[in-house]
């Protein structure tokens, strides 16, 4: 079952990808990753991918350095900044908070969540 | 957060690399997806396909991401930029035509801006101006007076004011006047401020060298002093050390105390400053002719608004006057000042004295420039209807293609905003020819203190204007180009809009709101040149044909007897003239410019109503009145014998002679005229003269002869047959034969002088005209553009019609007849507008009533002749309408 990613979950999702894997990751290793790693369930557009990107440079969370697959072809590899580092654990806990807070309202404990 | 704009900043300089880069690592997505599928087991071709369609719309995420860089907005402006640069350019006589009409709207609007702005918005040049106010009536004190107890003057003084410190911190006087500079190589006039020690206090402004004028320098007795304008040291001393030596003025040596900074010429572009004394003596008033045209002005003290100023003014007037020594029943001439305060106000800002009475005009023609300006935006949003019409299908493909609506409405945007700014960059290359009219329109007053220029206030009102006209004219089009169905319009095929008939309405509305504009215009052009007309056919009481004219000065320490001499002698070489059939001489030359003076005569029985009358004081010599073609009534012109014996004899106009004498010959009869004895004797009456306006009825005047008692500064006027420059140098010779060093100004035909007294009203009518002109001819290339924009895109119709039977004459009268009703409408519409806002113009316009019915009928009917030209050249062209070829075309 494929599902939407959350609004908003996204650059989270991509910075703790990054954050587990620096420097060896470019877009399509990312997409790739987070697919494998939620068992298939989200399917990280492409659309949103790189506009995501793009964005979270300008922030200055992540680098991006160019080099080399390998086949040789030119990438781009991405790795987490501290202050990126830091984006993330805010928004982890945030996120954390969210889904407690859901799960209290839909009286599930938070195993079950 | 500064990172942030640092990387931004970055990416916008190197944003063609980026775009590559972010165009590579896209590339590259799309391959390895490609291969992951294929490796799945779909042929490589399927493969590609089905990578590409998950990735989406590449362009579309391209452009996303590069957003995400936050100069999207800077980038899309460029690119709509360039695009709508290129699109102009295929298309030169639209992109001309839509230029041409906004510079005339967007060059006219600026050039009355940086007027409006100089009268009204820019800063007075002092510090805290606002806190500069004119005192209205106050009076200066005149040693000349208190020299003659027997002339009990009671006045509001300047010293009554000085008694308010609480409410003015300072309080000067100043007036504007000429002296001769005595130059040996180049004796001429300078235009000098005589002003009291405090003026420049009063200003806050200091001198940039030596220094001000001060207490010290007011007495009667201190030695003469001078402060040069910084223009005047600039050029007629090449800014050498100039202070403590002496200058000749009126040749008098004055010691030069300091240089005031540039761009301080106040009043009226003084070119140097000397003190006024107060109480007034000689030397106060010899920049002037016998009159001393003083202006009071005071700084209020701190925390003193205007309004508490005013009120104060107005206790201190009343406990003032009312104390004022009087027989019982007597009334005075503070009475009058009085009454005219209470009405009036006895204070006035700085910038509104200034300003003054061309307050009105300028608002008015700068309103006229905006409804010029509103008539070329309406008729350049129709040409761009039109235009969008034919667009609509290039602009559907776009949306097709992926444009997004808001897109597709800034690139409309972007194309109508440069045509405005390229519209404002020819107005303003074509603005101060305006400007060269608008001069003469400013109040004189202000000359000095706030010109009229191009700077670059008036430059970013221009560049707003620009772009909020391209944006106003620009948005509806563009709305409309981009609603409706993309499909509809690619399919509709013809190149024409799919609400073709929707926007012919917009059209004909716009088209009547033009016209209407225009007949507001062209109402207001009729009322000033019906005025204009009926000004230069007023009776002036002169023959001012073949008249030259030259004022001059004598020198100080000339004795009376002596200066009656001299003029005896210059009058007698000027008749020695080849040519000049009569000369004299007069103090105040009608029209001139400039106040005269009045002064109350008592005639034994004349009318109460004559009493308070204060006939003009004019002093002339024998051949005046016959050089200057000024009719005899009754009596007897001066000769050279009246005024040389003990025996007193004037000159009346009828406006006395009836004031004084209704109904009876002054003739003979005498009137006591400053309270001394003798009487004075009336030996003639001649012609009523305007003097001070071609506008104001002319008041009572007397003149006295020049044998008897003149002026320092006299004007010599010559009839004769020569040519005017031959006249006017064969004038100026005759005086320096017989005094080489005498300085002569302002020689000139006296038309040029009456024309000069014309100047700013002759300037005010032809702007309006031309504004009015240039609202007529766009209208009616408005009415032109729609009428032939409806017959090119009907031509099908009238081509079925035409095979269906309807005659040439049925067609014409079909697109006539719609755009009767919009003109018929608009014309109605700009009568009505025009009747009820014409009366704002009542101050301007002269022998005309504000209602002026042939105006109201011949405006509209020219409007009405001028759209129907531009209406049926077009549709005539719907007649002509080849059945067969129009079928074909489809």
């Amino acid at each position: 079952m494929r599902e939407d990613i959350p609004p908003g979950t996204l650059d989270m999702l991509i910075l703790r990808t990054l954050a587990r894997n620096p420097d060896q990751l470019h877009g399509f290793g990312i997409a790739e990753a987070i697919a494998g790693n939620s068992g298939g369930v989200f399917i990280v557009e492409e659309g949103s991918l790189y506009p995501a990107l793009q964005r979270m440079l300008l922030q200055g969370w992540i680098v991006g350095d160019w080099g080399r697959t390998a086949d040789n072809r030119r990438a781009r590899y991405y790795r987490v900044t501290p202050s990126g580092r830091r984006q993330m654990d805010r928004a982890v806990r945030s996120y954390g908070r969210v889904t407690r807070a859901i799960a209290k309202v839909l009286n599930l404990s938070p195993l079950e969540a | 957060m500064s990172g942030i704009l640092w990387r931004r900043l970055r990416l916008f300089l190197t944003r063609d690399r980026s775009t590559e880069d972010l165009e590579q690592e896209m590339r590259l997505h799309r391959e390895l997806r490609a291969e992951v599928l294929s490796r799945s087991g779909r042929s490589p071709d399927d493969a590609e396909r089905e990578a590409a369609r998950r990735f989406g719309h590449t362009v579309r995420i391209a452009e996303q991401s590069r957003d995400a860089w936050g100069w999207g907005n800077a980038d899309a402006f460029w690119q709509d930029a360039r695009y709508a640069a290129r699109r102009l350019r295929q298309r030169p006589g639209f992109a001309g035509a839509v230029v041409g009409i906004l510079a005339l709207g967007i060059g006219a609007t600026t050039a009355m801006f940086s007027a409006v702005d100089a009268a009204f918005l820019r800063p007075l040049p002092f510090p805290r101006a606002t806190e500069l106010l004119t005192l209205q009536r106050v009076n200066i004190p005149s040693a000349l007076r208190l020299e003659r107890p027997e002339l009990v003057v009671r006045s509001f003084d300047i010293d009554h004011v000085r008694e308010m410190p609480d409410v003015f911190s300072h309080v000067a006087a100043y007036a504007a006047g000429g002296l001769n500079l005595a130059d040996p190589e180049r004796p001429r006039r300078v235009r000098a401020g005589v002003v009291s020690a405090e003026f420049f206090a009063t200003l806050g402004v200091s001198a940039a060298h030596g220094r001000t004028i001060g207490a010290a320098d007011a007495g009667a007795e201190a030695p003469r002093v001078v402060v040069l304008s910084w223009g005047l040291w600039q050029n007629d001393f090449a800014a050498t050390d100039v202070i403590g030596t002496t200058i000749p003025l009126n040749s008098a040596r004055y010691e030069v105390v300091g240089v005031m900074p540039r761009g301080f010429s106040f009043p009226q572009e003084s070119d140097l400053w000397i003190p006024m004394s107060i109480p007034a003596t000689w030397a106060t008033f010899e920049p002037f002719r016998g009159y001393l045209p003083s202006l009071v002005i005071a700084r209020t003290a701190p925390d003193v608004s205007q309004a508490v100023a005013e009120t104060r003014m107005r206790e201190a007037w009343q406990r003032v006057v009312s104390n004022m020594p009087r027989e019982p029943g007597q009334e005075l001439n503070a009475d009058r000042s009085l009454t005219e305060i209470r009405e009036k106000g006895a204070t006035e800002s700085l910038r509104a004295q200034l300003v003054g009475d061309r307050r009105t005009a300028l608002l008015v023609l700068f309103a006229t420039t905006a409804l010029l300006l509103l008539i070329a935006c309406a008729n350049v949003t129709n040409l761009l209807l039109s235009h969008g019409a034919s667009r609509s299908r290039e602009l559907a493909v776009r949306t097709v293609l992926g444009a997004t609506r808001g897109r597709v409405l800034r690139q409309l945007l972007a194309e109508s905003v440069m045509l405005s700014v390229c519209g404002a960059a020819v107005g303003i290359a074509v603005a101060p020819v305006v400007l060269g009219a608008l001069r003469t329109l400013m109040p004189e007053q202000l000359a000095g203190v706030a010109p009229v220029q191009l700077d670059l206030r008036v430059l970013a009102f221009a560049t707003t204007l620009a772009v909020v006209t391209g944006i106003l004219f620009g948005l509806w089009p563009a709305f409309g180009a981009t609603r409706g169905s993309a499909v509809a319009a690619i399919k509709a095929g013809g190149g024409h809009g799919a609400s073709a008939g929707g926007t012919r309405r917009a059209q004909r509305v716009l088209v009547g709101g033009e016209i209407a504009m225009a007949g507001v215009l062209l109402v207001g052009a009729g009322l000033m040149l019906k005025s204009f007309e009926r000004l230069v056919s007023t009776e002036t009481g002169m023959e001012p044909d073949q008249v030259a004219t030259l004022e001059l000065s004598f020198v100080r320490g000339m004795s009376q007897p002596a200066r009656i001499d001299r003029l005896a002698a210059i009058l007698d070489e000027v008749r020695r003239v080849p040519g000049v059939t009569a000369a004299g001489a007069v103090n105040d030359l009608p029209l001139r410019g400039g106040g005269g003076i009045g002064i109350s005569v008592k005639v034994d029985g004349a009318p109460r109503s004559a009493v308070r009358l204060f006939p003009r004081y004019l002093v002339a010599s024998e051949g005046y009145f016959e050089a200057l073609g000024i009719e005899r009534r009754r009596g007897r012109y001066f000769t050279d014998v009246d005024g040389t014996g003990t025996d007193r004899v004037a000159i009346i106009s009828e406006a006395m002679a009836s004031a004084y004498w209704p109904d009876q010959d002054p003739v003979g009869r005498t009137f006591i005229f400053g309270g001394e004895d003798p009487p004075v004797r009336v030996i003639g009456v001649v012609a009523d003269v305007r003097e001070s306006g071609l506008e104001r009825d002319p008041g009572p005047q007397m003149y006295f002869p020049a044998r008897a008692n003149i002026d320092i500064n006299m004007a010599i006027v010559a009839r004769g047959a020569a040519g005017g420059g031959t006249l006017l140098g064969a004038l100026t010779r005759a005086v320096r034969r017989v005094d080489p060093a005498q300085a002569v100004y302002n020689v000139r035909m006296m038309d040029d002088v009456i024309g000069a007294s014309m100047a700013s009203r002759r300037a005010n009518t032809m702007l309006i005209a031309l504004f009015g002109l240039l609202a007529l001819v766009i209208a009616g290339l408005g009415v032109y553009a729609v009428t032939a924009n409806a017959v090119a895109q009907r031509s099908r119709e009238f081509g079925i019609r035409a095979a269906l039977g309807a005659t040439r004459g049925a067609l014409l009268r079909h697109v006539g007849g719609e755009m009767a009703v919009v003109v018929v409408s608009g014309v109605l519409l700009g009568a009505a507008l025009a009747w009820a806002v014409s009366r704002v113009m009542a101050g301007m316009i002269f022998g005309v009533t504000v209602h002026d019915t042939t105006t109201f009928v011949a405006a509209p009917l020219v409007l009405v002749l001028a759209v129907a030209l531009a209406t049926l050249v077009p549709a005539r062209r719907a007649m002509r309408v080849e059945p067969v070829t129009v079928m074909k075309s489809e």
